[in-house]
């Protein structure tokens, strides 16, 4: 047989790698742009909301230096102790006879009334400054400025007094509020709908692949599960397309996301203040680089830790079911102190992840505080200084901690993407298995099969030039039964595989009713010939499904009389619960023999003309090995069967013996005449008889 | 109550013995939180300077200093807490892997014949995991998150504002409440999904495997058909947590919005009414930022804690099993076997509702001799050597060695003297010279060699690549069925124990073969007692006593002439043995 070939990844996609994937993608193209536009939406509110916070303490909260002035009622909404007053002017245009100006000096506020227009510029230029001017003779509820020649006096203000002042402010915190609120709710139905389109195109993604993968490795050759471990093949289908539904469901519109809010934090940052912006940022590349470099730490001591664990299950699976062997042995210390080196092993590995956290979140932490102290340090300089805001600060403090987060999401999302990328590689590289087994699209139809079957020199090697078969002719009528005897090794079972054409040959020609195998369709071709296997395989369900196998066509009267034609309901009857009996492969719950019996059933359920049949070496008690000869005598009626035989009594029984030596056909003719013919049929037949002995 | 109390016994052990590690820790987590807080309140403390003009660049330069002086302790303590806590779990965890396994190799095959072997290794990997994190992060997240937010909600209170914390404590408590079940909801999620992926690796697996009955029957649409049910329901299953993950977060968030709504609203009109100052103010929503992880904790190490704990109880069932089959605590002064084994009405069964497998045994092997039993499958065999090896204690009755009893002898001594090749021939992926030497760990490559020659497997392992340094299983070279059974014989031969056991130790090997092992063995074992259970006449025929049983009984006891003359079932069974190999012999494939 051939060899189990390394895994070999085909890594010269790169490039087209990612546009392959993508491709899958394209079915819900639509769902991708909502998602898309909404996580601008997203991006463009979270960016959004602190500013409002900056508003509403710049143009609300810290709006008390707004002067007032006296006014009709008409034109005024606020009363004042019976004075109507207004904020809703220009002091440079405005001509009233009054104004009115607050005042904040030592945590209380203050009311100026009756100011002229000079005596409020005079106090609005002060406002930051107003220790120079405050009078020696301010009390608590008093506060004297001397402004000039003019000595202003201020009464303290109280909360009622300030509700009713501020009332303009107050309402604008309450329309800031409104705002926000409905932000929070446009906010909540943009990523909840994003988020779900994301991970239901995700998972539809997943499910496609998954069925062409499926589809496409049943599509194979038996020639590729020869030389393919199975476990290798079931991971590409079940695990390597796991990891790709991260791809879709989060990583792709998420790398998009965390770019596009890290731009948008910068442009807000740079257009509110250029110089302040790169002042406080020295510290984000570093972010970068450190998170870049603690990614692939981690990532190694990932794997080393899924080593060790993977190492300790071994040890472990193998310790336990060979506990016995360790006691009857009395070698507990001796494994005890070979675990404790394991798991040694696996503590340090685990160790080793823990420093690397223990080292990277303290760091990033520490920068975290340290680009507020930053801004703290600038945005301060800058207030004392003029022309930076209390407001400013507070939004640089915001978004510069809320750039941390895109920015380490970002690093973990690119090591998402190599790992979906190698996942990918692997997948294309089964899908890009060619099936060399191809079907004539003009195939010829056949009703149905007289089951000749002719093979007309015919050659074949399993692996180059190393042949199996060499130059095989002959021919097999109707209903004959012919059985293939020869050593280990000889090309018997080869010549079973062929007549399905699970193989194609190298040269020659095979025939079944006088049409060469290759100009029939491979499933007409594989419907007429039913094979019976020395290793029975038991699907998981019942008994009945084991022998209907996903045919639906097939009625339950049919699967017991088939079971009761073949001998097998006997044994059926006796389970629990009889048809319905659950079985499994990994449950050994049934006997070779049985698994023989039910072989037999299921193949009796098809009908097939042809009977290909590698007789079961297996020791089979001598009750159940009766029913199975009888068995096979209703299967074979009226059928052409073709066998590996191994029984001298199925062998005996066969209309013609064909003997294989080394690849040929060497002798042919009944039991009696082979040996009459004193060749190597009765050298092989002694050889038997003799070695038994 | 008192189950309750020895459920803890194994870890409050470890607890005890970490207590100053784990104690460390939580002071620095408390040392850290303590620190934590006073960040916000230098920027509070800056703005409100900058905004009441009380602060210059100095003054705000040496607020500055103690804000960096802070978060340097922060990050060593951040470190510290990691190392001291989280360190610990992991020592936890490796102490009691080494303790499950322990405890294991004292007790006896009637367990581990009633405990599969996953099961018994979810012990170590899943129930491990949930405890491990128990014991490290759920720890830092409960004193952290109850510390964090007390302290928090004490500042907000006294600094800030009782009335605005009462209010966001609304939208606070309903995080809590809310991660909580969240969570709840991710775990069940979660294992659904774990389990669909398994059935759907189940499915492929086995479609992948029946390959050849699959193109045989021409099912391959049906099986696609089939295989998209599958499919189907696993993607059904992974959008219902999908759903939950588009949910929660969102979700979350809304409560985390309306907190910071809750301090623009009440918070500005507090500032602008003068009852707070602006930096109050700013302080609150930065004290807002700090409460909202605490919240989350909160519901997160609820859920940790409460699968550690289910998992312990788990762990400790195995630290409660009582090992049945231990030393007497008066053992007989035994060092030595010499070679004697009787069995006197020993009857057996291998649970109390089962059914008699040995009953009434009265046999005497002498010392020295060889001894063949034989019989049916089923009929008793194993389980008499499984007596012998003190695998299982006899129901009724007794069997003694040299005149003491079997429950008499220490294990160790018991086990030494007798050399055994089991059934299943198992053997350990190391090497093939380690695996030889399993038995006798000090034996001289000598000594190995010459054993593997006399079980007639020296010849294979010198056509290894690596010889007697070959790795065997999966890491290495795959072994016949007869190669094992040779490699298994040669490691209980070079114990060279008074007593040699083989269960069926030849049934995969040639005939050929079979006639060079058993007379080597003869020369080897002279004067020693060996005893052989075989299915094959051929194997027994040398044999100085023959023991038949049937269904559990003696049926015949006699030399080989002796049973051929009882004309019983031995005789007819080796009449249809030379039958067979006759007629219907099968070809050596």
């Amino acid at each position: 047989m051939a060899k189990i070939e390394k895994e070999q990844v085909i890594t010269a996609y790169k490039g087209r790698l990612f546009r392959r994937l993508l491709r899958y993608g394209r079915p819900y193209t639509s769902n991708f742009i909502i998602a898309f536009i909404l996580v601008l939406a997203v991006t463009a509110l979270t960016l959004y909301q602190p500013t409002l916070v900056a508003r509403a303490i710049d143009e609300n909260i810290e709006n008390y230096g707004r002067p007032y002035a006296v006014t009709a009622q008409d034109q005024s909404q606020l009363n004042y102790h019976g004075v109507w007053l207004t904020r809703d002017f220009d002091l440079e245009t405005a001509d009233y006879e009054s104004y009115g100006q607050i005042v904040y000096y030592d945590e209380h506020y203050y009311y100026f009334a009756g100011l002229s227009r000079s005596d409020v510029q005079f106090l609005q230029d002060r406002l930051s400054t107003l220790n120079e001017v405050v009078s020696q003779n301010s009390s608590a509820d008093r506060l004297q400025i001397n402004a000039g020649e003019n000595l202003l006096e201020g009464t303290l203000l109280s909360r009622e007094d300030l509700e009713v002042l501020r009332k303009d402010d107050i309402n604008g915190i309450l329309r800031i509020g409104l705002t926000y609120a409905l932000s929070i709710l446009i906010y909540a139905l943009c990523n909840i709908t994003q988020a779900f389109l994301l991970q239901k195109t995700g998972q539809a993604v997943v499910y496609d692949i998954r069925n062409e993968l499926f589809e496409h490795t049943h599509s194979l050759p038996l020639r590729f599960f020869d030389t393919h471990p199975v476990g290798q093949t079931v991971t590409r289908i079940t695990n390597d397309v796991e990891a790709l539904s991260r791809l879709f469901s989060d990583v792709l519109v998420s790398v998009v996301a965390n770019v596009a809010r890290i731009i948008g934090y910068l442009v807000v940052l740079f257009c509110i203040s250029v110089t302040m912006s790169v002042r406080t940022l020295v510290l984000i590349p570093l972010v970068f680089v450190l998170t870049a470099v603690f990614q692939v730490l981690f990532r190694k001591a990932y794997r080393l830790i899924r080593t060790k664990v993977s190492g300790l299950n071994t040890f472990l699976s193998e310790h336990i079911s060979g506990m016995k062997l360790i006691q009857l042995f009395a070698r507990e210390d001796h494994k005890y102190d070979q675990l404790k080196d394991t798991t040694a092993d696996l503590y340090r590995s685990r160790m080793r992840e823990l420093m690397y956290y223990s080292i990277y979140r303290p760091v990033v932490s520490l920068l975290y505080t340290l680009s507020v102290v930053l801004v703290l340090f600038r945005g301060s300089a800058g207030v004392l200084a003029g022309g930076i805001t209390i407001g400013i600060v507070y939004i640089f403090i915001d978004y510069v901690q809320a750039l941390f987060e895109p920015i380490q999401q970002l690093t973990e999302q690119f090591s998402s993407l190599q790992n979906a990328l190698a996942s990918g590689e692997k997948i294309f590289t089964l899908l890009d298995q060619k099936n060399t087994i191809e079907e004539k699209p003009d195939f010829t139809s056949v009703e149905k099969f007289k089951g000749k079957i002719e093979f007309r020199n015919v050659w074949f090697a399993y692996e180059e030039d190393d042949y199996v078969l060499r130059d095989v002719s002959f021919v097999i009528n109707p209903g004959e039964k012919v059985a293939f005897v020869g050593a280990t090794g000889a090309g018997k079972s080869s010549i079973l595989n062929l007549i399905g054409r699970y193989y194609d040959i190298q040269k020659g020609e095979i025939l079944i009713d006088d049409i060469n195998i290759k100009d029939l369709s491979l499933k007409q071709l594989r419907q007429a010939i039913a094979q019976v296997q020395q290793d029975v395989f038991i699907f998981t369900g019942d008994i009945k499904s084991n022998i209907r196998l996903l045919n639906q066509e097939i009625s339950d009267e049919q699967i017991v009389e088939a079971a009761q034609t073949v001998n097998a309901d006997h044994f059926i009857e006796s389970l629990p619960h009889k048809y319905d009996e659950p079985v499994s492969e990994r449950g050994a719950t049934l006997s070779a023999g049985q698994r023989q019996l039910l072989s037999f059933a299921r193949t009796l359920a098809v009908d097939p003309a042809i009977l290909v049949m590698d007789e079961a070496t297996a020791n089979i008690d001598t009750e159940t090995e009766q029913l199975i000869q009888k068995a096979l005598k209703t299967l074979m009626e009226g059928r052409t069967t073709i066998m590996v035989a191994h029984r001298l009594s199925t062998i005996q029984h066969a209309d013609n013996i064909m003997v294989i030596h080394k690849g040929k056909l060497r002798e042919s003719g009944t039991h009696q005449q082979l040996l009459a013919q004193n060749g190597i049929y009765k050298k092989l037949y002694e050889l038997q008889l003799y070695s038994n002995n | 109550m008192k189950k309750k109390e020895k459920n803890i016994n194994q870890l409050s052990r470890y607890l005890k013995k970490y207590s100053l590690m784990y104690i460390t820790g939580i002071l620095i987590l408390l040392a850290i939180d303590y620190l934590d807080l006073y960040i916000p309140q230098y920027t509070g403390e800056i703005t409100d300077g900058l905004a009441s003009h009380g602060l210059d660049q100095e003054g705000v330069n040496a607020i500055l200093l103690k804000m960096i002086l802070c978060a340097l302790a922060i990050s060593a303590g951040r470190f510290g807490f990691r190392y001291f806590i989280i360190g610990t779990s992991r020592k936890i965890e490796r102490a009691l892997q080494n303790d499950i396994f322990r405890k294991l190799e004292t007790l006896s095959q009637r367990f581990f014949n009633e405990n599969k072997t996953g099961d018994l290794m979810a012990y170590f990997t899943n129930d491990l995991d949930a405890l491990r994190e128990a014991l490290g992060w759920s720890i830092v997240s409960a004193v952290d998150a109850f510390v964090l937010s007390m302290m928090t909600l004490h500042r907000m209170m006294t600094k800030v504002s009782v009335s605005m914390t009462l209010y966001i404590m609304i939208p606070m408590g309903g995080i809590g409440i809310l991660s909580y079940f969240v969570i709840q909801a991710f775990e069940r999620h979660y294992t659904a999904k774990q389990e669909s992926f398994g059935k759907l690796t189940d499915a492929v697996q086995e479609s992948i495997t029946a390959e050849r009955v699959i193109k045989a029957f021409t099912q391959e649409e049906k099986q696609l058909d089939y295989f998209r049910t599958v499919n189907r329901s696993n993607f059904n299953v992974n959008m219902k947590l999908a759903k939950l993950r588009s949910l929660a977060w969102p979700l979350l968030e809304v409560f985390i919005g309306i907190s910071y709504l809750i301090v623009i609203m009440v918070g500005g009109y507090y500032t602008i009414t003068n009852r707070i100052t602006l930096g109050r103010f700013i302080m609150f929503a930065s004290y807002l930022g700090t409460l909202v992880w605490p919240m989350i904790a909160f519901g997160d190490c609820l859920t940790y804690i409460t699968q550690g704990a289910a998992a312990m109880k788990r762990i400790n069932r195995v630290f409660n099993e009582k090992a049945e089959i231990t030393d007497s605590p008066e053992p007989d002064d035994v060092s030595t076997l010499e070679g004697e084994v009787c069995f006197d009405h020993v009857h057996f069964r291998y649970g109390k509702d089962l059914p008699e497998v040995l009953s009434d045994i009265n046999v005497k092997i002498e010392k020295g001799e060889t001894f063949a039993i034989m019989g049916r499958t089923g009929a008793g065999k194993t389980t008499m050597v499984n007596l012998m090896t003190r695998l299982f204690d006899v129901s009724s009755g007794s069997i003694s060695f040299d005149g003491h009893d079997i429950r008499k002898i220490p294990l160790a001594v018991l086990r030494e003297n007798i050399a055994y090749v089991p059934q299943d021939n198992f053997l350990f992926s190391e090497t093939l010279r380690k695996n030889l030497s399993f038995g006798k760990l000090d034996a001289t490559m000598e000594e190995i060699v010459e054993a593997c020659r006399m079980a007639d497997v020296d010849d294979n392992i010198q056509d290894f690549p690596d010889k007697y340094e070959t790795m065997i299983g999966e890491r290495g070279v795959t072994l016949s069925g007869g190669q094992k059974q040779r490699v298994s014989i040669a490691r209980a031969l070079l114990k060279n124990s008074p007593i040699l056991i083989m269960d069926d130790s030849l049934s995969a090997v040639d005939t050929d073969t079979e006639d060079n092992i058993l007379n080597n063995l003869r020369s080897l074992r002279h004067g020693k007692t060996t005893i052989i259970i075989a299915h094959r006449v051929s194997t027994v025929q040398n044999a100085d006593h023959i023991l038949f049983l049937d269904e559990g009984k003696v049926a015949e006891l006699g030399s080989y002439s002796e049973l051929m003359e009882l004309n019983g079932q031995f005789a007819r069974l080796q009449r249809k043995q030379q039958l067979e190999r006759q007629l219907a012999g099968s070809q050596e494939d």
